[in-house]
Parts: structure tokens; sequence; C-alpha cells
């Protein structure tokens, strides 16, 4: 009887801790939930007050643009001729003027002990990597530092025209810059663009005036494999100097003669733009797309 | 309940970017449609020193003078010099800016003037730039190989090769009338 006194007792006590542990556990969730309300609230109390910021700021600059119509120039409002205001306005107008440099192809920036060139590349419109110099000018010209990629002959260049000429130097020197960038843009839109005309992958060396590649050339619905080698001998060139295209032995006539006018193509065109030129005559010849 | 969270969180983060872009060109705006003459700028920085005696600001006025230097150095080196240069933001997003450009200036005694369209996308690592709708008059259009040279560079929206080319052209045209003069 005891025993069984005993055991109900515990069953009560762990009937009570259960509930107590269910009460706890919904206690929680309630608190969790409450908070992830009151947090939703906030965050969309938030987005109220953003929209209404976004809404003010687009009324202004459409009212800004109105009032701009037809004339250039003066400020109207008087605060804004502070000369704090003016000042701002100059400087900033400035930095645009230097950043244009940027796009002549020499730009720069005085420093305490000489000047930092910055040499800028492009190939026709495009923008590329641009190469700046840390020039000292006490005792003499010299180059403290430079991001001048290793393989471009820097050395020789500045050995010759640095200590006499330093337009000379920079204009040789972006030569050589530019003559690479373009190298360097002509292999890559070909591996971009016509990787699917490209058989394996395009060997070059990092100065990228050796390009080796094989490509298809398709002729009365055959597809040929053709081997290139292109050797830029002019460092300050973006064209070959040399083009070997070599087609398969025994070829049809008319094969070795796309293989002579292709030879001819890659000498006289950039290489991505020679390509492109293949398929469209590819198109026109075999009719349908 | 977590889902329109993370949505409120997207909205949240695409408005703060719309307001940043938003501001960023009413600044623009302001900035592309103003002028002050030279005249007004010296008068600003004399005003400003006696509103600012001794204090801090003084950082503008050096500020000033260090871009000045910078850009006379450029325009004295490279001989070109930049007589006036207008900026329109015409397009700008998280990604991507387009500007059009007015500049004109001289090469030593060659001038010019340009109108472009300039293209900024920002990609994973880098800024990449495009020039388009290159539109270039020269002084001294008359010259057969000159148009020849700015047609084709018109075409290809060549800007640098432009410069570097007028640069090298002008110096030697330069050297020419030196040469000459020494012989009168």
């Amino acid at each position: 009887m005891e025993e069984g006194k005993a055991y109900s007792l515990n069953g009560v006590f762990a009937h009570l801790e259960m509930l107590e542990a269910r009460a706890h556990e919904a206690a929680v969730k309630q608190e969790e939930t409450e908070q992830q309300e009151e947090k939703l609230a906030r965050l969309k109390a938030r987005v109220q007050e953003l929209r209404l910021q976004r809404d003010e700021l687009r009324a202004k600059v459409e009212r800004q643009e109105k009032g701009q119509l037809g004339k250039r120039g003066v400020m109207s409002d008087p605060a804004q001729r502070s000369a704090q205001a003016v000042l701002e306005w100059k400087i900033k107008s400035i930095k645009a003027t230097l950043q244009v440099f940027y796009l002549t192809g020499i730009s720069g920036k005085l420093t305490k002990r000489g000047v930092c060139f910055c040499i800028s590349t492009a190939y026709e419109g495009t923008y590329l990597d641009s190469y700046c110099l840390d020039l000292l000018i006490k005792p003499e010209v010299r180059i403290h530092r430079h991001s001048v990629p290793v393989f471009i002959p820097l050395e020789q260049i500045a050995k010759k025209y640095l200590q006499t000429d330093i337009r000379r130097f920079l204009s040789v020197l972006s030569d050589h810059l530019n003559a690479y960038a373009g190298r360097r843009y002509q292999a890559d839109q070909l591996q971009e663009h016509f990787s699917d005309q490209i058989e394996g992958t395009l060997q070059r060396n990092s100065l990228c005036n050796l390009l080796v590649f094989n490509y298809n050339v398709s002729s009365k619905s055959k597809t040929f494999p053709f081997k290139v080698r292109l050797l830029y001998g002019d460092l300050c060139c973006s064209l070959p100097t040399e083009v070997v295209v070599s087609c398969p032995p025994d070829p049809p006539a008319s094969l070795a003669e796309t293989a002579a006018a292709h030879s001819d193509l890659f000498r006289r065109t950039a290489l991505h733009k020679a390509f492109r030129s293949f398929s469209s005559a590819d198109e026109s010849v075999d009719g349908a797309p | 309940m977590d889902n329109s969270i993370c949505q409120v969180y997207e909205e949240i983060q695409s408005l703060e970017e719309e307001i940043k872009l938003l501001a960023e060109k009413y600044e623009d705006n302001q900035h592309e449609s103003t002028f002050f003459s030279d005249e007004e700028i010296v008068m600003s920085i004399k005003s400003f020193q006696r509103e600012f005696q001794g204090e801090s600001p003084s950082y503008l006025k050096a500020e000033l003078e260090s871009l000045e230097a910078d850009l006379s150095f450029l325009t004295k080196f490279t001989g070109i010099q930049f007589t006036s240069h207008f900026k329109k933001t015409v397009e700008k997003t998280r990604n991507r800016t387009v500007q059009k450009h007015r500049l004109s200036g001289n090469c030593h005694s060659l001038s010019f003037q340009l109108e472009f369209q300039l293209l900024e996308m920002q990609n994973k690592e880098s800024v990449s730039a495009v020039i388009t709708d290159l539109s270039i008059i020269m002084e001294s259009g008359e010259d057969s190989d000159m148009s020849k040279f700015v047609s084709s560079t018109e075409e290809h929206g060549n800007l640098l090769t432009f410069f570097r080319s007028l640069s090298s052209y002008a110096e030697w045209c330069e050297h020419r009338r030196c040469t000459f003069l020494h012989f009168k």
C-alpha cells in the first residue's frame, strides 16, 4: 500500500514536471514569437522611413532637373555661394580634369621627392590595365618603385632615355605597354568569343608575342584542323611580323588557298576581328545559318 | 515569420542603395550645372581665409593648391592643356555609370574639341572603362592626312591613340617651327 502511494506520488510529480516543462516551452515559444513580431514591426517602420526619405529625394532631384533645363551656369540659390562651397566645387572640377588626363595615356601626381606617373593602356575604345612609376628626381632621375611587368624591357628603355629625355622614356615605355596590352586583349577576346572554333588550348608566353593554336576551318560541310603560329617580332606593335598557317597533309587545292588567305589576314588584322570575319564569311558561304 | 523578415531586410537594403544613388545623382547634377569663374574662385579663397583665420579648414586651400600644382605640372609636361571640360552623368546604377564629356583644349599649338561617352562598369575585381560615340573636331581640319586620322580614330573610339599621336605630332611641329625660326 505504501509502495502504491509512493508510486502514485512519483507519478504525480512526474506529471507535474511534464506539465511544467510544457508550460515553460510554450512560454519560451510565445516570447520568441512576440520578439519576432516586434522585430518585424520595427523593420517595417524602418522601411516606411526609408520609403519616405527616398520619395523626398526623388522629388528633390526631379525639381533640380526641371530647374536646370536649358541654362548652364550660375547657382540661383545664394546659400550655395559660400566660399567653402565654391572651393569644394573647384576641387571637384580639378579632380575631374585630372581624371581626363588618365584617358590621354599619361597622368601623374607630384610627390615629395619627385613624380608618380601613371601610364594607361587601351585597345581602341576599351581601357585596359594601367602601370605606375614612382620617380625620384634628386640627385638624378631614377625609378623608385614601379608596377611594370618583368617581361617589359624597362631597364633597357630607362638606360637609354630616362636621364636625357623623360618624355621620350615615357613615350617608348607606353608604346611597349600598349602593344603588350593590345596583344593580350586580342588573345583574351579570341578565347572568350571564339572558343568553339579553337581546338585545344591557346598557347602563349607572358609577353603575348608568341601565340600557337589550332582552329577549325569548315569547307563544304567538312571541318579541317589548321595550325597557326604567330610571332610578334616588333614589341611595340600589336600585329604579328611572322605568321605560319599550316593545314593537314594532302589538302584539297581550295584549302591551301584558304590557308594562304588566312595567313595574310592575320598579318593585317587584329586576331579577334579576323575570326569575326570568318564567322560571317562562313554564314554567307554555307547559306543557312 | 523568418521569410517575411528576410523580405523586409531585402527591401531595406534596396531602399538604402536607391537613396545612396539618388543622393549622388543630386550632388553630381549640382556640380555639373555650376560654374564659377576664376575671379570668383580667387575671391572665395580670400574670404575663406578671412572666415577661418588660423582654424583647421585651411585643408581645403591646401588641397586646392596641391591639385592645381599637379594639373599645372601635367599640362606643362604633356603639352596638353584643357581649356574647358563639361561632364554630364547620363546614367548611374550600382554597377554602371555613363557620362557624356565635352572637352576642348590644345596640344602645343594644335586645338581640338572632343565629345564622347564614357561607360564605366564595375565587375568582380575591377572597373572597366569604354569610350563610345567619339567625335573629334580639329582646328587644322583641312589637312587630308589629319582628317583621315581623325575619322579612323572616331570610328574605333581610339581616344588614347588620338592623344598620343597628337602629342608626338604636335611636338614634331614645335620642333620644326623652332628649327625654322633658327634659320630666319
